[in-house]
């Protein structure tokens, strides 16, 4: 066991990068006072060294009160002048480790680290900045104590042996993206706007609408695909691995034992081609709001031949009867609340997971394994009651995958409901039985014994 | 199958919540319209000679708040018989809602914490609302007007429940 460790600090050149941050993101909101064709404000550029001097003082102060301690059960984020504050991460309630290299950052060789724990929206933990060369140690350190391993601090940690699963090509998400729906709606916005514009505005004016459409597009794409390049995602011993990134890097580790569920996304033109999306629930990644992004930390796999998707949704959820399970589907009589997408709908259950698919549009569908549902939901309106139906709702926790199936017959969403609670309840003893069973993966005996507690300290009230 | 049939589970005994919790209702919506009638009664008093004609229509805010009051004394002792929890072998059941009914299935290891809250006038009625947390904020499930002690009682048997049958996130 390690003796009582020491507290480490952030390094140094922390404080510099914070006021160049500072300074970008000043920089970033004077770009339209200063391009004001009428009246250009050259004299706002002043407040970009203000900022940048701002910066660096806040992040020198910044970083000389934050300390990051590291013990047999937690790790301790200390920071905080007038304001201390102490952030506990107990390892049992890890949920995942980033490791982030913005693009300022990686010019000097230094990451951010993020931690997730569950629940709340204050779940995410950010230590920035360390050398990429720490922020590894001690994402492996987390990683393995969160399995349960005993290292002690200054033990060395174990280099895992990594597979890669799947490499997405750049020019794959590049086509993507101009296939897309959301893709094809902004181009159509800009052309909208600028055919509008190109009617009221004569001379310099029409420059003003020009350049936000060209920007708004290209922007999209842009961002997509330097977020994206060499998407690439890998397995190993303690968990699935996404690294991405052109210019800012980024890095995530899910244990395998923390997937919550999956979602199969795909996209009316992309089915076409047999390409595929892949979402992931993680609790404490939380919502993620826009639609459009595809850059956020919750996509599995940004763009993908489906068997390919189809290859990582076994990995992460194994289910040897996938496809061969009941069926339910809404009768024709719920076609009142959805015309079309009524024939679209369906729920599957088998012995460990439950499927539901929906959308005509955009097919999706979401796969949670049993020993993972919260909570079930039984719900009907007064339209509802009227025609005998009822919707049925497995909650997982906030994410991207929403596993429901509204308007069942009324008596077999009721049958449905108590089913899956019976299936969850069995599937969560089997599990407590046997985590082989229910990680199904490498190494999974090592979880046995990640429980988190719910202490008294939990309750308010 | 009938409507209550629907609604309930196949194991667990239902213990409904506090009566006092539609009397309370009831009394809030008779306050607020006792304001819009005195409301009424003001603007009668100040502007009646100034609208000829359509003076009749200052009294509006007190009948829209006798209207309500009269719902609400006919809504709430339905609504409050609507609302109910069972606990059963593995899982915490809540139903409740008359237009819109709901139930949702808990199991007690999910349950990442148990809220009790209450306000003045709900403390003074002597009931308080439970609320059950997992790791999904769609859970929600809600009770209103459990009596302060069953929601003590309530509270410390989920925590013990859930900790017994701990099944992480």
């Amino acid at each position: 066991m390690a003796p009582a460790s020491e507290a480490h600090r952030t390094h140094p050149l922390s404080a510099l990068l914070q006021g160049l941050l500072w300074g970008a993101a000043i920089v970033a909101g004077l770009v339209w006072q200063v391009l004001d064709f009428d009246d250009p404000n050259w004299w706002a550029l002043a407040a970009v060294p203000v900022g940048f001097v701002a910066g660096v003082v806040a992040g020198y102060v910044g970083w000389f009160f934050t300390r990051y301690v590291i013990d047999e059960q937690e790790i301790r984020i200390e920071r905080g002048v007038l304001f201390k504050s102490s952030r506990r991460i107990p390892f049992e309630r890890l949920q995942s480790v980033d490791i982030n290299e913005p693009l300022v950052a990686r010019l000097v060789g230094l990451a951010e680290l993020t931690i997730e724990m569950a629940g709340g929206s204050e779940s995410r933990t950010r230590l920035q900045f360390v050398t990429l060369a720490e922020a590894r140690r001690l994402r492996r350190l987390l990683l393995a104590r969160a399995h349960g391993s005993e290292l002690a601090e200054g033990d060395p940690v174990p280099v895992e042996h990594r597979r890669i699963l799947h490499v997405v090509p750049p020019d794959q998400v590049i086509i993507g993206t101009l296939l897309s729906l959301d893709f094809i709606v902004t181009v159509l916005a800009a052309l909208g706007s600028l055919a509008f514009g190109l009617f009221t505005e004569t001379g310099w004016a029409v420059l003003g609408v020009l350049i936000p459409a060209v920007w708004g597009v290209s922007q999209m794409i842009l961002n997509r695909i330097v977020a994206q390049w060499n998407f690439t995602v890998s397995r190993g011993d303690r968990g699935l691995r996404i690294e991405r990134g052109l210019l800012s890097r980024s890095s995530q580790t899910i244990p395998y034992d923390r997937v919550q569920g999956i979602a199969v996304v795909e996209p009316l033109i992309w089915r076409r081609f047999g390409w595929a999306r892949l979402d992931v629930d993680v609790a404490g990644y939380g919502v993620v709001t826009d639609e459009s992004g595809g850059i956020s930390s919750t996509t599995l796999l940004p763009i993908a031949p489906r068997d390919a998707a189809d290859r990582l949704v076994d990995v992460l959820i194994p289910d040897p009867e996938r496809g061969h399970g009941d069926r339910v589907a809404p009768p024709p009589r719920s076609r009142l609340f959805a015309p079309i997408g009524w024939r679209f709908r369906w729920l599957g259950s088998t012995r460990s997971t439950v499927t539901t698919g929906t959308g005509w549009i955009t097919r999706r569908r979401a796969i949670v394994p049993h020993h993972k549902v919260q909570s079930v939901e039984f719900s009907q309106g007064p339209l509802q009651r009227r025609l005998g139906l009822a919707s049925v709702e497995v909650h997982t926790p906030d994410g991207p995958v929403s596993a429901a199936i509204p308007h069942l017959d009324a008596l077999e969403a009721r049958r449905v409901t108590f089913e899956q609670v019976e299936r969850s309840r069995l599937a969560r003893r089997s599990t407590a039985a046997d985590v082989a069973l229910g990680g199904g993966v490498e190494g999974a005996d090592e979880l046995a014994g990640v429980q988190p507690p719910l202490g008294q300290d939990d309750l308010l009230g | 199958m009938a409507r209550d049939d629907l609604f309930t589970s196949p194991e667990g005994n239902w213990t409904p919540v506090s009566a006092r919790l539609a009397t309370a209702r009831g009394l809030i919506a008779s306050l607020v319209s006792l304001v819009l009638v005195a409301v009424s009664v003001a603007l009668w008093l100040l502007l009646a000679d100034l609208m000829d004609g359509w003076a009749w229509t200052l009294w509006a805010p007190g009948a829209i708040g006798i209207a309500l009051a009269t719902w609400v004394w006919w809504w709430a002792p339905r609504n409050r018989r609507s609302w109910g929890y069972a606990e059963a072998e593995d899982d915490f059941l809540v139903r409740g809602g008359i237009l819109f009914r709901r139930l949702v299935v808990v199991p007690y290891g999910r349950m990442q914490f148990v809220d009790v809250t209450s306000g003045p006038l709900a403390r003074a009625f002597g009931f308080a609302t439970v609320t059950l947390h997992t790791a999904s904020t769609s859970t929600a499930a809600a009770i209103p007007g459990v009596p302060l002690d069953e929601a003590a009682r309530l509270r410390n048997r989920l925590t013990e429940l859930g900790e017994s049958h701990g099944a992480g996130v």
